[in-house]
């Protein structure tokens, strides 16, 4: 009886239950619900193709293109701005600043911050490690323009801070005009953005670290095993992960350096710090060559791209689970 | 082919195309009539270079009383600073959005709108002989005008002249140097009284353009000077150019503190030097004069006086010539509101506003006839347009009188021999093929 015929109590939960219940839906054809789901990501798909799709096409368009801004005439060229390129000293020495700065950027911003990351997250003591933290973090919280202003005061022949220092300590053989002369001005430029940059890197790699189970530590130091051993035994291979999605942002981003060098010397002296992004700027809105500096900007996208592309594949291949 | 990659592959092909086809239509705008009885209403836009302080009230108050006088009409200012405003201009331009009323240089700067039908035709109502055109100078119309015609609004005058602390001169006991040497062989006991000779700041390049315009007008001869601005006739070979590099970098080299580093200090900062009393000398605009006298500074007006870069002995172009120009203001030809922009043009140079504009703390000489006086402006900016006035010959910024691959390269070759990077001979070469490769 009790399970044929409900209590009072189950009686009203039943009345409850379907009183709140919702007729049944009659399932949708699958065109319609297709449809529907297409509706939901149309807005995205608009904003993306008006914003960076459009922009990508029209790029290479003009790259083909003589355009003269203010008659507004554009005459195709072809590729004969490609083929500019190819013999324009300043954009493979702009290449080679780029490449410079993805090199010192992936030592100081990947491998020197998982090195600093394992040694503040290796540090019992959890106020100096939160301190730590947010001391190397400061830099990373100031806009790169503001960084870039900075460095500039600080490098100043006359007034700056380092020339400065290195006099008060009995160094001035070593001071220079740092942004001044072609032999020191990129580097000084790297610098500042290696000093704007590591906190953030050594930031996510002391997120990476803590996500690895602190038993593998612990039963590595019950073996016996030395921390550098550790370091290189389980916190590397662990971090893998970060560590390539960390050399592929450092790279792109070394591609796209552009603030920085506008602030700090606009490309200069005698086109030392041109980089990709300042010698597109300068063709651009310098020489009134629109055209090439659309062709630079393909450059940049076919670069980039070509990095995004090798992230993807790493992603897919290297997944680190435990 | 999958049809998906094929959709795919249409539409990019399209979009192109679309791009492509859009990129060849043209803008058939009427041509603006000037002549026409402004209609006061509606909004107009003017892009100046008077940003910041101290600059950026002056056209914010005609604008105000401009629509005061016309309650129907708003004034939209865009203002950028010297540098900002060439980008602004440009972007602008090629997204084919000029306001009505935009900032120019003389020389191909302004060439470059006029040639591409940017730049209304003003002759009917500012050529000399016409009411509005009779208040300016007639040289200064002039700096705007092509085959004939006259483009541009000259709002104010500038050249460039050595501004010196006579307290420090008279410190050291020397006097104005009458010959480029004499200023070398300044530099020396200056030093040795503490202060730095010239204060030269070249971050931004141009200033050091400043100079060489200066002395390339000195050592070579006018004519020649003219046709190598231009790509098309440009030879570059004439000696005075080598003699020029040599004499600016002797100068940057004896006379400034920086040295080789000059390349990394602002050119604000070497102006701060001077006003600050640390620096002697410091070659500058007009338009700066009234900014490195301002009250709180070190240097007074009381102490400030300016002379031109002297010339070098023995030069062979042109020793009365001052590097300089009005720099003024175009109307959009393709605005329907040229006509009251004309308008607002007229009432920003009424002899009372071109008063204002000469008068601390502006300082800008006005291209009106009678607005700069010994009694409205600083005795430094009246003699300074005093003797642009009387130059033998205006030469314009060599980085606006050339096109912009030659200035570019004129820029960087500076940079480069201040930094010992280049060579004189070195440089000259990068410009050649920058002008061969220009024509």
């Amino acid at each position: 009886m009790l399970l044929t015929q409900p209590s009072k109590t189950e009686e009203g939960v039943t009345a409850a239950i379907t009183a709140v219940t919702p007729p049944p839906r009659t399932p949708r054809r699958p065109g319609a619900r297709r449809l529907v789901g297409l509706a939901w990501i149309l807005p995205a798909v608009v904003v993306l193709a008006v914003f960076v799709y459009l922009p990508l096409v029209q790029n290479l368009g003009f790259s083909t293109l003589e355009w003269d801004i203010y008659s507004g005439s554009q005459e195709f060229i072809g590729l004969d701005n490609y083929e500019k390129l190819v013999g324009d000293p300043i954009f493979w020495s702009s290449l080679w600043n780029n490449v410079l700065y993805a090199v010192i950027s992936l030592a100081f911003q990947v491998f020197g911050a998982i090195v600093l990351a394992a040694v503040i997250e290796g540090i019992r003591n959890d106020r100096w490690r939160r301190g730590l933290r947010a001391i190397y973090f400061i830099p990373s919280a100031i806009s790169l323009t503001v960084a870039g202003l900075l460095f500039y005061f600080i490098y100043e022949p006359n007034l700056g801070m380092l020339n400065y220092v290195l006099d008060a300590i009995g160094l001035d053989a070593w001071a220079q005009p740092w942004l001044g002369q072609e032999s020191t001005a990129m580097v000084s430029i790297i610098a500042m953005s290696q000093w704007q940059g590591f906190g953030y890197s050594t930031l996510l790699f002391a997120v990476a670290i803590q996500r690895i189970p602190s038993e593998l530590y612990e039963a590595a130091s019950i073996d016996g095993i030395g921390s550098v051993r550790r370091f290189f035994t389980i916190t590397l291979p662990l971090v893998r992960e970060m560590t390539g999605l960390m050399i592929i942002v450092t790279i792109s981003g070394a591609f796209q350096v552009f603030n920085e060098v506008m602030v700090m010397t606009s490309g200069g002296p005698n086109n030392s710090t041109q980089v990709l992004g300042t010698w597109l700027y300068r063709n651009g809105f310098v020489r009134n060559d629109f055209g090439y500096a659309a062709a630079i900007a393909t450059v940049i996208f076919v670069v980039t791209l070509a990095i995004a592309l090798v992230q993807l594949w790493i992603n897919r291949r290297r997944r680190v689970e435990w | 082919m999958h049809a998906q990659r094929f959709t795919a592959l249409t539409a990019l092909v399209a979009a192109s195309a679309l791009v492509l086809t859009g990129c060849a239509g043209g803008d058939a705008a009427p041509a603006a009539d000037v002549t026409a009885e402004p209609e006061y209403s509606g909004t107009l836009s003017i892009l100046t270079k008077f940003a910041g302080e101290p600059l950026g009230p002056y056209f914010e108050t005609l604008a105000a009383e401009y629509e005061e006088l016309h309650p129907e009409v708003t004034v939209e200012l865009i203002q950028e600073t010297d540098q900002s405003v060439k980008d602004k201009t440009k972007t602008l331009t090629a997204s084919g959005a000029l306001p009505d009323i935009y900032f120019t240089w003389a020389g191909n700067w302004a060439q470059n709108f006029i040639d591409g039908g940017l730049a209304a035709d003003l002759t009917d109502v500012i050529e000399p002989g016409t009411e509005w055109g009779d208040t300016f100078g007639e040289a200064s119309l002039s700096a705007f005008q092509v085959d004939g015609k006259y483009f541009g609004i000259p709002l104010y005058n500038n050249g460039k002249f050595m501004g010196y602390n006579t307290a420090i001169f008279d410190e050291v006991g020397i006097e104005v140097p009458t010959t480029f040497e004499e200023l070398i062989e300044s530099c020396a006991p200056i030093r040795a009284a503490g202060y730095e000779p010239i204060a030269f700041g070249n971050k931004d390049g141009w200033p050091a353009l400043h100079y060489l315009q200066q002395l390339f007008a000195y050592n070579v001869p006018s004519d020649v000077l003219q046709d190598d601005f231009s790509p098309a006739t440009a030879t570059l070979d004439d000696p005075g150019y080598l003699e020029s590099l040599e004499q600016f970098k002797t100068l940057v080299d004896e006379c400034t503190d920086t040295g080789t580093g000059t390349n990394g200090v602002l050119y604000t900062t070497a102006q701060e030097a001077l006003a600050g009393g640390r620096a002697a000398m410091y070659y500058q605009e007009i338009l700066e004069f009234d900014t490195v006298t301002a009250e709180g500074n070190t240097l007074t007006p009381d102490n400030f006086g300016i002379f031109a870069l002297p010339v070098p002995d023995g030069a062979a172009g042109e020793p009365g010539a001052i590097e300089g120009s009005p720099e003024g203001y175009l109307i959009n030809a393709k605005s329907p509101q040229a006509a009251l922009a004309v308008d607002f043009m007229k009432f920003a140079t009424t002899l009372e506003n071109a008063t204002v504009l000469s008068s601390p703390p502006y300082g800008q000489p006005s291209t009106v006839v009678g607005a700069v006086t010994p009694e409205t402006s600083s005795v430094a900016v009246f003699e300074g347009i005093t003797k642009v006035n009387e130059a033998s010959e205006l030469v314009i910024w060599l980085d606006t009188v050339t096109v912009p691959e030659v200035a570019d390269a004129w820029l960087a070759g500076g940079e480069a021999l201040i930094s010992g990077g280049s060579t004189p001979e070195q440089v000259l070469e990068s410009v050649r093929n920058a002008s061969d490769a220009a024509e």
